[in-house]
């Protein structure tokens, strides 16, 4: 009886989150509220999450999650510093995405089928391919995961690597000791102190786990890729033109690299274009903004005033950071990637 | 009279017989000596010599050395401080901190003990400290509050918890004592859900659910939904804490106040509450202890108080190998808030002599 009333308390305050999160969505044309605020909601990290989102000497937050949703921001209003950033926790961006205290989550998410159907989410296209990898101690002189058999390995608990790990060595044929550790300092502190031979996280975890502990030439990352995560943009279900907004911001940054269109000679290139597709895309040619909602020069603004994917890259993560990470997967196409911009015509 | 108690032994004889009185009770004694050294060396190393003070040489020189890399702190101590608050108007929230700090000394002097005074005093600490913060008065420039954070938010957290929550459990504690059955019980209930409930699952609900159920007018900021959270939670131990005071308090004394011919309220402000409080009084001070330690339970819902202001500060690039040093820092300032508290708790148990009848 006692569990029976628990049980109905508990299924009618689920009701009333579930009613009321769409009737939010519905009723929000995000593009409009945003315009009308003058200032995008965008999530921070309760921290820091290295490369993506941290807090420089003053108190200012940086990195790649921070820089696209400046992009998106001067998108919509012109200047990059028209924007929040709201320090939220990993549990927190769905409820803080619905209850409307942020615009969109650009968080190092991944898209998956469940956030977009049971979560009543919608996704961008891709903006960074994060891969699972392994690193492992120089002196080991490891040249793939093959030759690993019968090491230890460092694994983060409780996250989707750990089969990863198990998937792949059972497709190489190798056995692997498994070291689950909860806490990512915890984790780095025995591979370093050489409890594991190897070590598997999330791609730029580790890229930055090597720069941090300041020997970078005494590690290898091995070439293997266990497993790709595609980091999109999040907005709420059904707001078509807000996503519109973030699919084509980001095809601004990805088409102004393609293009050679960098902050420092976007003046030139707008005064003298090199070709009509780049004339419309710099505004100047009409046409590039009516369809979104915006202005003709919204484009122009993003490249000038944040620059484009390659800068930005290289600023937050690439070798402008102390991070020094490669490209990879994360290039455009023709760049040995998987990057691409949608067509401006 | 003549003292007829044995004369002192000396300190080495002393010594002697606590600890070197058998064999093997002086075996224990060296090994444990042993271990407290050799801990107390490395902790020592670890923590002064060896470790990098000059903040200039940067990361660098950390990396070398094999101790504490304290320079992480010389320079992102403004950040554990302050948070995110805006570079150039840290001094406000530093003034702030030092308004918070003063009005708790000042109300815990006996001779500010008075109502007026008291309440002149907090009045006076929680307007400053409000102003200095959110500005936008007196050509202050206006932060919002998802600005706030370090110590600053955690001390603000934390008053205001106490605030609103202790006056509220004394209000609990007095109606769940009713004679009418259904306010006793329905209080009752009250108290005991709230209490049965996790205070993580307390703050997510206020912070985050609210806001579907609520109306637009009645939202307020995610901080101060988030500090009635808190303060009910408060307010729900501490009220049985003070109910436990209460039923220590003699009934004769009750029912004589009411042939004296005092009114309730009487009753309760000069007879009931100053011995219940005094009953009250080591488990009170263990409740503001506890919900100081607390507060940093707001990280969840996204507050950068002290120790997410921590984990920014150590976390970039540069500093990202810093984190036991950046801990042991905020666990410092933990330390000096909380054994301040503990100290004035003891000062007070000797003045009211809790201990003794």
């Amino acid at each position: 009886m006692q569990l029976l009333k628990w049980g109905a308390t508990a299924a009618l305050a689920l009701g009333l989150f579930q009613l009321s999160a769409p009737a939010q969505a519905a009723g929000g044309k995000t593009l409009e509220a945003v315009k009308a605020r003058g200032v995008l909601n965008c999530p921070g990290h309760d921290g820091s999450y290295l490369g993506f989102a941290e807090v420089d000497d003053k108190g200012n937050w940086k990195g790649m999650d921070i820089d696209l949703c400046r992009a998106v921001a001067t998108a919509v209003l012109g200047d990059p510093s028209k924007v929040k950033i709201v320090p939220i926790s990993w549990a927190q961006r769905w409820p803080s995405l619905q209850s409307g205290d942020i615009d969109i989550i650009i968080k190092a998410s991944g898209g998956t089928l469940s956030r977009d159907t049971e979560l009543g989410l919608q996704f961008s296209n891709s903006y960074y391919l994060g891969t699972t990898k392994v690193m492992a101690h120089k002196e080991l002189n490891l040249s793939s995961l093959k030759d690993a058999d019968g090491g230890s390995i460092c694994i983060p608990a409780g996250t989707s690597q750990e089969q990863q790990v198990a998937a792949y060595a059972q497709k190489l044929g190798i056995k692997l000791q498994p070291v689950v550790i909860e806490k990512t300092e915890e984790l780095e502190q025995a591979y370093f102190s050489k409890r594991c031979d190897l070590y598997t996280q999330w791609g730029p975890v580790l890229a930055i786990a090597r720069v941090a502990k300041g020997k970078v030439e005494d590690h290898v990352i091995l070439p293997d890729v266990l497993a790709v995560e595609p980091e999109v943009m999040i907005v709420r279900q059904g707001d078509d033109n807000w996503v519109d907004v973030a699919n084509w911001t980001l095809t601004a940054l990805l088409f102004a690299e393609q293009e050679g269109i960098t902050s420092k000679n976007v003046d030139e290139i707008r005064a003298k274009p090199t070709s009509p597709q780049v004339a419309k895309f710099l505004g100047a040619t009409p046409g590039v903004g009516k369809g979104l909602g915006l202005s003709d020069d919204w484009a122009y603004n993003v490249i000038k005033k944040v620059g484009n994917y390659s800068e930005i890259f290289d600023n937050d993560l690439g070798k402008n950071s102390p991070y020094k990470m490669d490209r990879e997967l994360t290039n455009l196409w023709n760049n040995g990637g998987v990057l691409f911009p949608l067509v401006i015509d | 009279m003549t003292d007829l108690a044995p004369p002192a032994p000396g300190m080495l004889e002393d010594l002697r017989r606590r600890f070197f009185a058998s064999p093997l009770q002086a075996l224990v004694s060296l090994l444990s000596l042993g271990l407290i050294a050799l801990v107390g060396w490395k902790l020592l190393n670890w923590a002064l010599l060896s470790a990098v003070f000059d903040p200039s040489q940067g990361a660098e020189a950390c990396h070398r050395a094999a101790g504490a890399c304290w320079s992480v702190i010389a320079a992102r101590w403004r950040i554990i401080l302050f948070g995110l608050y805006p570079y150039e108007e840290q001094w406000r929230s530093a003034l702030a901190c030092v308004a918070v700090v003063a009005m708790t000394v000042l109300s815990c002097i006996p001779a500010f003990w008075t109502g007026r005074r008291i309440a002149a005093i907090w009045l006076a600490g929680t307007t400053v400290f409000y102003v200095l913060m959110k500005g936008g008065v007196l050509g202050l420039s206006y932060v919002g509050e998802e600005s706030w954070g370090g110590l600053a938010l955690t001390l603000f957290i934390f008053v205001a918890t106490c605030l609103i929550g202790f006056p509220l459990s004394i209000v609990l504690a007095l109606l769940r004592r009713s004679e009418l059955p259904w306010i006793s019980r329905t209080t009752g209930l009250i108290i005991d859900a709230v209490r049965s409930l996790p205070l993580i699952s307390i703050l997510f609900t206020f912070a985050i659910v609210l806001p579907f159920a609520l109306p637009h007018w009645l939202q307020g900021d995610k901080l101060y939904r988030v500090i009635v959270g808190s303060a009910l939670f408060f307010a729900a131990y501490q009220a049985e804490i003070v109910r436990g005071g209460m039923q220590g308090v003699a009934h004769g004394q009750g029912e004589a106040a009411m042939a004296l011919g005092l009114s309730y309220w009487q009753r309760v402000s000069r007879i009931l509450l100053p011995q219940a409080m005094r009953n009250a009084l080591p488990a009170t001070i263990n409740q503001f202890v506890i919900s100081f330690k607390e507060t940093s339970l707001v990280v969840i819902v996204g507050f950068f108080e002290i120790i997410a202001s921590g984990n920014a500060a150590y976390g970039t690039g540069e500093w990202r190998f810093a984190y036991a040093e950046v801990y042991t820092f905020i666990a410092f300032i933990y330390f000096v808030f909380v054994f301040s508290l503990s100290r004035y708790g003891a000062f007070l148990e000797r003045r009211m002599s809790v201990g003794e009848r």
